[in-house]
């Protein structure tokens, strides 16, 4: 079984989230949804912000939000550096709604937004929708509510 | 009674600079801690993306398209270097380490190929490369003493992208104080544009944990997706813009506790001065009163013989 597993990491500017080994990773690219298993060829890809979710050999598996970044695949290691990432349990989703909210209002109302400030608003709220996103489907995987 | 004076004022002067020193140390010390957990906090990512970088350098020969920031040029006439120092001095050999460091290298790599050399200046103390070595400065940008962000390092990024792309410079090095603890920094010069492996191990940060075989799997070709030339556009300038950042939390990380080193060593010397100029002043004080005593014997016994 030595050869089926992936040296995985993800980081982000912050702080090094997860670095562990791992079976399978789904990850958001901005071509789609990709999913890398034990032996996929090397790849280079950009991160779209969305749900990423990893498999452990135990079975357990995790959810993470990330909001854009990078993705690496060579050999055996799988490197994701991401710009943001969250655990979907440690996120809050009354107050990401909440975020969310704040951040659509402010794009809708305001009217003389440059093309910097515009690019962050939008950045911002797919960030908030990656993390609901997040939450919602940890919270499916483990049956709550 | 003069000399004791001109020694008392002198404990006086000196003390007083031991207060000052020791709050500048309290001072070096606090930034230092934000400081450090900055640098701390990004040195993963930073590491990482330049590994990555690095691999995709590595990674060029496979006759697809290669991107811009990773030719090397044949012919290099022009080189920038982002010369990272501090603002203010009482920071023990900070500056002038990396200043030396910078000419080394620039004398051991660039000098023999007749290359011209623009320096791009963070922080003032890093004029003395034209004062002492007659170094053009292209450029000087602001010095912060805390770093609020990645944004704070976004103006040199895209000078030094823009400069290359447009061709410029050449080559683009950065010249940085690597913070390894408290204790140790290390000058440190690296080529960050173009990135290549074709440049000397100094340049790639290479070290004791991380040789050049370790790089990356040099062989593998790796697949882009979307396209080799979408994926490296919006790759290669932010790992670059990686670099210079976390240069710019080593540089500062360094500082402070360069800063904090000297300060202390300061406060521990004026501390000694202090006490051996008080032995002076008691000893010179003894001699006088001695003297006094000596001469009112000397009368006393003058009167008695009379």
């Amino acid at each position: 079984m030595a050869d089926k597993i992936l040296q995985f990491e993800i980081v982000t500017p912050e702080r090094v989230l997860v670095k562990e080994n791992i079976l399978q990773v789904t990850a958001p690219t901005v071509q789609g949804e990709i999913t890398i298993l034990p032996g996929h060829i090397p790849l280079v890809s950009v991160l779209a912000s969305g749900v990423l979710e990893i498999a452990r050999p135990d079975k357990s598996r995790t959810v993470i939000s990330v909001s854009g970044g990078f993705i690496q695949v060579a050999g055996d290691k799988v490197v994701i550096l991401a710009d943001t990432a969250e655990k979907a349990e440690e996120i809050d989703l009354v107050r990401v709604e909440e975020a969310k909210a704040r951040a659509v209002k402010t794009k809708n109302e305001a009217k003389t937004l440059d093309t910097r400030q515009f690019t962050a608003l939008s950045a911002k709220i797919s960030k908030e929708l990656a993390r609901s996103q997040a939450v919602k489907r940890w919270k499916k995987l483990n049956n709550l509510n | 009674m003069a000399k004791t004076r001109d020694i008392q004022r002198r404990i006086k002067s000196v003390n007083n600079t031991k207060k000052i020193t020791r709050a500048m140390e309290m001072v070096a010390a606090t930034k230092m801690r934000r400081a450090t957990e900055a640098v701390l906090r990004t040195r993963a990512y930073a590491d990482l993306s330049w590994r990555i970088a690095l691999s995709l350098a590595a990674n060029k020969k496979n006759g697809e398209t290669v991107h811009p920031l990773l030719v090397r040029r044949e012919k290099v006439k022009k080189v920038a270097l982002i010369l990272f120092s501090s603002n203010r001095g009482l920071c023990g050999s900070y500056n002038s380490a990396v200043i030396n460091k910078a000419e080394q290298s620039i004398r051991k790599h660039e000098k023999q190929t007749g290359a011209e050399i623009d320096f791009f200046l963070v922080g003032k103390k890093g004029a003395a490369v034209y004062r002492y070595f007659g170094y053009n400065i292209a450029a000087e940008f602001k010095k912060e003493d805390t770093i609020a962000g990645l944004e704070a390092s976004a103006p040199i990024a895209s000078l030094a992208v823009g400069g290359f792309l447009q061709g410029d410079y050449d080559k683009i090095l950065i010249a940085y104080t690597d913070y390894l603890s408290a204790l140790k920094q290390v000058p440190r010069i690296k080529q960050i544009l173009p990135i290549s492996l074709d440049a000397p191990d100094e340049y790639l940060g290479f070290t004791e944990n991380f040789s050049r075989a370790a790089a990356w799997p040099a062989s593998e070709e790796f697949l882009f997706e979307p396209s080799p030339a979408a994926v490296l556009e919006e790759m290669l300038p932010r790992l670059v813009g990686m670099q210079i950042y976390q240069a710019m939390l080593e540089a500062n990380a360094s500082e402070h506790s360069a800063r904090m080193a000297a300060m202390h060593q300061a406060t521990a010397a004026a501390g000694d001065m202090a006490s051996e100029l008080t032995q002076h002043y008691n000893k010179s004080r003894q001699a006088a009163i001695t003297a006094e005593i000596a001469e009112i014997a000397a009368g006393a016994d003058a009167i008695t013989a009379e």
